[in-house]
């Protein structure tokens, strides 16, 4: 069972999720390259400029660890991933779970991503100022020690570090993607949990991919924002175990 | 009551509520469910809410959208995951629509149970700090904008400076002269290409050697004066000498070059070719200065043809009156005088002629203008015609210029030719000599200073129109009809007065005459410098009865050459040529005085006679006699005294009384 994170974290994100599947799973959680503890010089810009350069990592990485008919968890970003991987290598998977996934965020002729352009644009320029926390977006480009990454060792805010300029590349890269016609084809299960208020990805987009998706079923937490793993990990246990416990499995 | 002041006092609630209503941030808690519970007024008036309408509201609500999404991907993460997030820089939007920059912190406070009890939320208004935050990234991208710019204004002057050193250094390849670099010391540290392609060596065989392995061994010593000078005053006036070229021959370079920052900077022109072209340019005004005789000579020959001819006729009829065998012994004497004076002048005239035309250098002499111009006035007089009255007008007293005589001569003759044709053939030519002291301006130039003497002739032409005065110098100018002149005769006058350090000035009135005046530098000095002038003396010295051996191969001229000297007192014996003269000589002499040899004739000939006799029998006067003065010339007279056919009686009388001891004791 494979754990993915999303764009702003790292496999830090699973820590209350993962654990309550060791009992019948080997339990995999990883870092995106760029994010966590991953091996930056791995970064290929050209590649990962688009999510199917993640999932061939996730299909790489699987395969190193012979993977076959497994679970894979992705949440946000990696949730279509996730989708992109299980249709390179389906052997890999069996069952997709998609925690507040989106395969488009930004509103598109009668399609509802949530966000115009310039919205994206804002928050992308918001990112390059802030990320994660003023000190550690704000005093190296002010002090000029971009290229001191140790400076940056020294923050209050120790979970999910992640090196900025790729981060700033993979926000770029999450949030303009369109991974729409990629749910056509899926043959795994596929679980599509929604939380009841998330502003990254609403209601809409949810029913959007369980709609397109062809083996699915839609959980709608009660649990609200874009992380029930974190804020509500028991209710996101819950609705992945009954996933798991369905019909297939009989 | 007793309360000791080291006691604190309890905190007022109302004291700790205005710290919380009012502390200069704004306060705000949040439910486990992330509802606000509770703000203060400080927050509730930043946003323009009142503190009853933001409680229940989530924080995320406060936000814009760039916020909230940050605050769903990485603020709630983070508080969930470590109990706090600092430090997050946020806009919140305020109840009128503006935005409230602002920095948030945010800590999650348990129960004991390890259950979060709420969530402490503290507001910073940054307002101030965003803005200086802005200038400060404002500030360091204009910084780096002018570090960018920097770096390319380098690159830029790195280029030009690239530029520079690459038009140099093509300046340097490219330099048709040789340019060098050496030390103090003459050390050639740099040369450029030209040497390879001037003197064949390549820049290896040249760089690390001194200046003196190239220099020509004569060249060697001023060199090195030169390289002395230039340490302390640049070479400006070019500085010649010879350089190796590497098939061992020699070229003549002119250098410049300077003394700098402890380096000789040099250029060196090749001058070899310039120098080629001079000696060419002084072989053309030879061949000028030839043709300009030669012309000078044209015009000799008609006159002298015509005197010849007179000459011709007088001999002629005197032969044919001493061929009466009755003519009276007085008349006979008559004729015979006729005879022997009229072969005196057309030798003079033939002698004048032949020196005239010979062709020779420029070879400035020291000679007596009166005694020159007294000379050639019989020759201008054959020149000019018998309607045309030759008079000169000489003074007693010496007078000596240096200049070339065979050129002073021709000018006097291209003068009184063109007198001669100004005159029509009849009038007066009056030649004159002056000292006249200084030259006078002429034609623009100022006087000059310093002793000249002025050799002048007058002609009762027709004169020079005014317009073509200032013309008739030029080469080639001619008034005269084709065939008729070449147009060189004047201008030779020109050339000639003014390589001689003088000027010629012409005076000229239409109808009355012309009036040429050469001025030529005087020499003060002695006249008794002057190599000895044969005088007309009529007296001679008569033979004591010395042993003349005649060397002769004709008969008639060895004939007339015995009896001549047997008159003058002279014991002769004659031998017809050179072979049978070593033998009658012998080894001691044989009591011969003289050897008197003619130098053209079959075997030996008279010039290896001589060398012979004179390596023989030293002290054996000998005397040459030749009419081919061009093979003389050509061969050289070794020394020997000359005798020039034809010759009379006097003149081998007093020469041989010269060369020939009086006493044999």
């Amino acid at each position: 069972m494979v754990f993915a994170h999303g764009f702003g974290c790292d496999q830090n994100m699973w820590r209350f999720v993962a654990p309550a599947f060791e009992e019948h799973y080997r339990t995999i959680v990883f870092d995106h390259i760029g994010a966590g503890g991953s091996d930056l010089a791995a970064y290929e810009a050209d590649r990962h400029a688009s999510l199917d350069g993640y999932a061939d990592d996730v299909v790489a990485l699987c395969r190193g660890l012979s993977v076959v008919g497994g679970v894979f968890v992705g949440h946000s970003v990696s949730a279509m991933i996730g989708v992109l991987a299980a249709k390179k290598a389906p052997e890999l998977f069996e069952s997709l779970v998609l925690v507040c996934p989106s395969p488009r965020y930004l509103d598109d002729d009668g399609y509802v991503g949530g966000f115009t352009r310039r919205q994206v644009e804002e928050l992308l320029d918001l990112l390059d100022t802030n990320y994660m926390g003023w000190s550690q977006a704000m005093a190296p480009s002010m002090m000029g020690n971009a290229d001191r990454p140790e400076l940056g060792e020294e923050l209050t805010n120790s979970f999910c570090r992640t090196d900025p300029d790729i981060a700033k590349r993979f926000a770029r890269t999450t949030f303009l993607a369109d991974n729409r016609a990629d749910l056509a084809g899926v043959e795994a299960r596929c679980l599509v949990i929604q939380s009841s208020e998330d502003v990254i990805a609403p209601l809409e987009v949810g029913a959007y991919v369980h709609r397109h998706l062809a083996n699915s079923e839609l959980a709608l937490l009660d649990a609200t924002g874009h992380c029930p793993n974190l804020s509500a990990p028991a209710e996101t246990i819950a609705a992945i175990q009954a996933f798991l416990r369905g019909p297939s499995r009989g | 009551m007793d309360e000791t002041p080291a006691t604190l006092p309890v905190p007022d609630v109302d004291d700790l509520e205005d710290l919380f209503e009012n502390a200069p941030c704004g306060y705000a808690s949040a439910l486990p469910n992330g509802r606000i519970s509770k703000v203060n007024r400080t927050l509730s008036t930043w946003l323009g809410h009142p503190a009853k309408d933001l409680v229940g509201s989530r924080f995320l609500d406060l936000l814009n959208i760039a916020g909230k999404v940050y605050y769903e991907t990485h603020f709630a993460p983070m508080l969930r995951m470590q109990g706090y997030f600092d430090e997050v820089a946020l806009d919140l939007v305020r109840a009128d629509g503006t935005t409230l920059p602002v920095l948030v912190n945010a800590v999650v406070r348990k129960d004991e149970a390890g259950g979060v009890r709420f969530i402490r939320i503290t507001v910073f208004n940054a307002s101030d700090r965003r803005r200086y935050e802005r200038e400060m990234l404002e500030a360091r991208r204009v910084s780096e904008q002018a570090t960018v710019a920097l770096l390319e204004l380098n690159l830029t002057l790195e280029a030009r400076v690239a530029d520079r050193a690459r038009a140099l250094d093509r300046a340097w390849r490219l330099s048709p002269d040789l340019l060098a670099i050496a030390d103090a010391q003459g050390t050639l540290l740099a040369v450029n290409a030209a040497w390879t392609d001037l003197l064949g060596w390549e820049a290896a065989d040249l760089v690390g050697q001194g200046f003196a392995e190239f220099t020509h061994p004569d060249d060697l010593e001023p060199t090195r004066a030169a390289l002395g000078r230039i340490m302390t005053t640049p070479l400006v006036e070019p500085y010649e000498y010879r350089l190796r070229h590497i098939d061992g021959t020699y070229r003549l370079f002119a250098w410049t070059g300077a003394f700098e920052d402890g380096q000789i900077y040099a250029t060196g022109r090749h001058t070899t070719v310039e120098h080629e072209q001079a000696a060419a340019l002084v072989q053309a005004e030879e061949a000028l200065r030839q043709s300009q005789k030669l012309e000078a000579v044209g015009q000799l020959t008609g006159g002298v043809a015509h005197d010849f001819n007179n000459l011709l006729t007088i001999i002629r009829s005197s032969v044919d009156f001493l061929r009466r065998p009755d003519l009276p012994e007085d008349r006979r004497t008559r004729y015979m005088d006729a005879v022997s004076d009229t072969v005196d002048r057309a030798a003079k005239l033939t002698g004048q002629l032949l020196a005239f035309a010979r062709r020779q250098a420029l070879k400035p002499e020291m000679f007596e203008v009166g005694e020159r111009l007294r000379g050639v006035a019989d020759m201008l007089d054959t020149v000019t015609g018998a309607r045309i009255r030759v008079t000169t007008e000489i003074p007693d007293e010496p007078c000596f210029v240096m200049a070339d005589v065979s050129q002073f001569e021709t000018a006097l003759v291209n003068m009184a030719v063109n007198a001669r044709d100004a005159m029509n053939g009849e009038g007066t030519l009056t030649l004159r000599v002056n000292h006249t002291g200084n030259l006078p301006p002429i034609r623009g130039h100022a006087a000059a200073p310093g002793l000249f003497a002025c050799v002048s002739l007058t002609d009762t032409g027709s004169g020079i129109a005014a317009d073509q005065v200032a013309r008739i110098f030029e080469p080639f100018f001619t008034t005269k009809e084709v065939g008729k002149g070449t147009g060189l005769g004047l201008s030779q006058v020109f050339g000639f007065t003014k390589q001689s350090g003088g000027d010629v000035e012409v005076e000229s009135e239409p109808g009355r005459g012309t009036t040429f005046r050469l001025y030529l530098p005087k020499i003060i000095g002695d006249a008794c410098e002057l190599p000895a002038v044969l005088r007309d003396d009529k007296s001679f010295p008569s033979g004591e009865g010395q042993c003349v051996l005649i060397v002769e191969d004709n008969v008639e001229v060895g004939r007339f050459a015995t009896q001549i000297l047997e008159d003058i007192g002279y014991r002769t014996t004659w031998a017809a040529n050179a072979e049978e003269a070593l033998e009658k000589l012998g080894a001691d002499g044989a009591g011969f005085d003289v050897v008197f040899s003619d130098v053209v004739m079959p075997g030996m000939g008279g010039i290896a006679l001589a060398k012979t006799l004179q390596r023989r029998l030293p002290n054996l006067p000998i005397l040459l006699t030749s009419g081919y003065s061009h093979v003389l010339a050509q061969d050289g007279l070794h020394g020997f005294e000359l005798l020039h056919k034809p010759y009379s009686a006097d003149q081998l009388g007093r020469i041989l009384g010269k060369v020939v001891p009086r006493s044999r004791n």
